[in-house]
């Protein structure tokens, strides 16, 4: 077994128990910290595919902004005195065909695109990705901009309604 | 395994510059506060109280490792090495010399900034499982002041990025080689005032420091998120915070100060002795950081997040466009 493969298999395991733990765990912010080790596994596939930069962002924006600002809200939120409340699905058999129904989707989509190793993997650096984004995927990029412009005037307005 | 092997040399070498940079930066805190204070610090432990922050450690690792009742056993544990293990990593793209650099990263600047990045979230771990209000207070300003300087911290260097064309700190220190003019030298604190500025401010609030300590208030909240620590596991979370302000200034010299190069002396007379003008420069940050410590008040929470979000970042993004279009008008074709 190769060292790289050790590597592959060791950022699986954390990504795939920091997604069970991010499902299963009953305490909310436990739930965060599972995601932070998922988060954190992915920054490590995109270093180990060759995409340093994008592992780099991934880590700043995905673990130190937005899971920040997670726990920062779940901080916020009341805790009740006699432990969290119990979080009961009623919906199991239809939320794991949803779910395998995703995952089936995803591993369709995605076969033929992932490199079979590392040497195949994906090199863009920080010029590369730019150049992209003010070039030929510069209408991609704004639409992006525009859909989360989009979404943010919608939370305005759906918590601006309560007021009314 | 042979890929393993040759990274432990320089993994070791992280832990004891961190560990020596440790003591000797609690003695230098001790000895510049006391004399900002008009005392005299430690003077009984050794010659002028040298051995002081030696006896501290031992009392440290010998003392009882107590975990309350009532915590979150699991998470409690963790926060601490979710402290530490970031702080030890931002030294990876740290550029001694020339060639002194455990790696060469070509986003190493983003890279610095996004490990330190990960710090606060065990300081949020820590607050949240010890499960004590003064904790939990220390916590919460930790995450507030995270989200709110973070964005200015990235934006106030993007000038010196767009300037040098790249992330990689090295080629950051070569563009600042040499002088303007045969007197100036080509600093980008001379250049990039207002970048220079920004950059010190978040630092000062990424590194928890006076006047934006608040997450570990002393005065108001006994020790903010690390309450409840005791032992080694306190000596952890003690230690990344030097450990930070260690990075933060090696940061600060490289971006403005011209890393391991000296203005007048040549390159063949600095080369020898590259790393100690760069550990020197960055002990000359440390000494300010300090003497800000020293002299100013604790700001209040919300003068800070006034502060953050609706003076630092417009500026930053103003700076920015200015800088931007200078950059373009001055290189149309781009700089590198």
């Amino acid at each position: 077994m190769s060292l790289e493969s050790i590597i592959f298999a060791i950022l699986g395991v954390i990504a795939v128990s920091g997604g069970i733990l991010t499902v299963f765990a009953r305490d909310v912010t436990r739930m965060a910290m599972g995601l932070g080790a998922f988060l954190i596994a992915v920054a490590g596939f995109f270093v180990y595919w060759g995409a340093t930069f994008l592992g780099v962002v991934q880590l700043f924006v995905y673990i130190g902004g937005v899971l920040v600002l997670m726990i920062f809200a779940i901080m916020l939120v009341h805790r009740s005195p006699d432990g969290s409340p119990l979080l009961e699905s009623r919906h199991d058999v239809a939320a794991l065909a949803v779910a395998g129904g995703l995952f089936f989707m995803v591993v369709t989509a995605l076969r033929g695109y992932v490199p079979d190793s590392v040497d195949q993997g994906i090199t863009s650096g920080p010029t590369e990705l730019s150049e992209a984004f003010l070039g030929p995927m510069l209408t991609h990029f704004e639409m992006g901009g525009v859909l989360l412009l989009a979404v943010l005037v919608a939370v305005v307005v759906i918590l601006g309604g309560e007021d009314r | 395994m042979s890929a393993v092997l040759p990274a432990i040399p320089p993994v070791l070498a992280a832990i004891g510059l961190m560990l020596a940079n440790g003591v000797v930066l609690i003695y230098m805190l001790r000895k510049v506060l006391g004399h900002l204070h008009l005392r005299l610090g430690p003077t009984h432990v050794g010659p002028k109280g040298l051995v002081q922050t030696t006896a501290d450690v031992l009392k440290l690792l010998s003392k009882e490792d107590v975990t309350p009742n009532g915590v979150d056993r699991w998470m409690y544990v963790l926060a601490p090495v979710v402290v530490f293990v970031p702080s030890l990593m931002a030294y990876a793209a740290l550029p001694f010399s020339e060639t002194l650099r455990i790696t060469r990263l070509e986003t190493g600047l983003l890279y610095t900034f996004a490990v330190l990045s990960l710090v606060p979230l065990g300081v949020i771990m820590a607050g949240w499982a010890s499960a004590n209000k003064y904790a939990l207070i220390g916590a919460l300003r930790a995450a507030a002041q995270q989200v709110a300087y973070e964005v200015p911290l990235l934006l106030s260097v993007l000038p010196v990025v767009m300037i040098v064309g790249s992330l990689d700190l090295a080629e950051i220190v070569a563009f600042q080689t040499g002088v303007w003019a045969g007197v100036v030298p080509r600093w980008f604190v001379l250049l990039l005032v207002p970048s220079f500025v920004l950059f010190m401010i978040s630092a000062l609030c990424e590194l928890n420091q006076t006047p934006f300590d608040m997450s570990e208030a002393e005065s108001e909240l006994v020790a903010g998120f690390a309450t409840e620590y005791s032992s080694m596991r306190f000596g952890l979370i003690f230690l990344s915070e030097f450990s930070n302000s260690f990075v933060i200034s090696a940061l600060a010299v490289v971006l403005f100060f011209g890393g391991w190069t000296l203005p007048f002396v040549p390159d063949a007379v600095i080369a020898p002795v590259a790393p100690l003008v760069f550990v020197a420069k960055t002990y000359v940050g440390i000494f300010i950081f300090m003497w800000i410590r020293g002299t100013l008040p604790r700001v209040r929470i919300d003068q800070l997040m006034n502060l953050g979000w609706k003076w630092l970042i417009p500026i930053a993004l103003a700076w920015i466009m200015i800088v931007g279009v200078v950059v373009k008008l001055a290189a149309p074709g781009g700089v590198a």
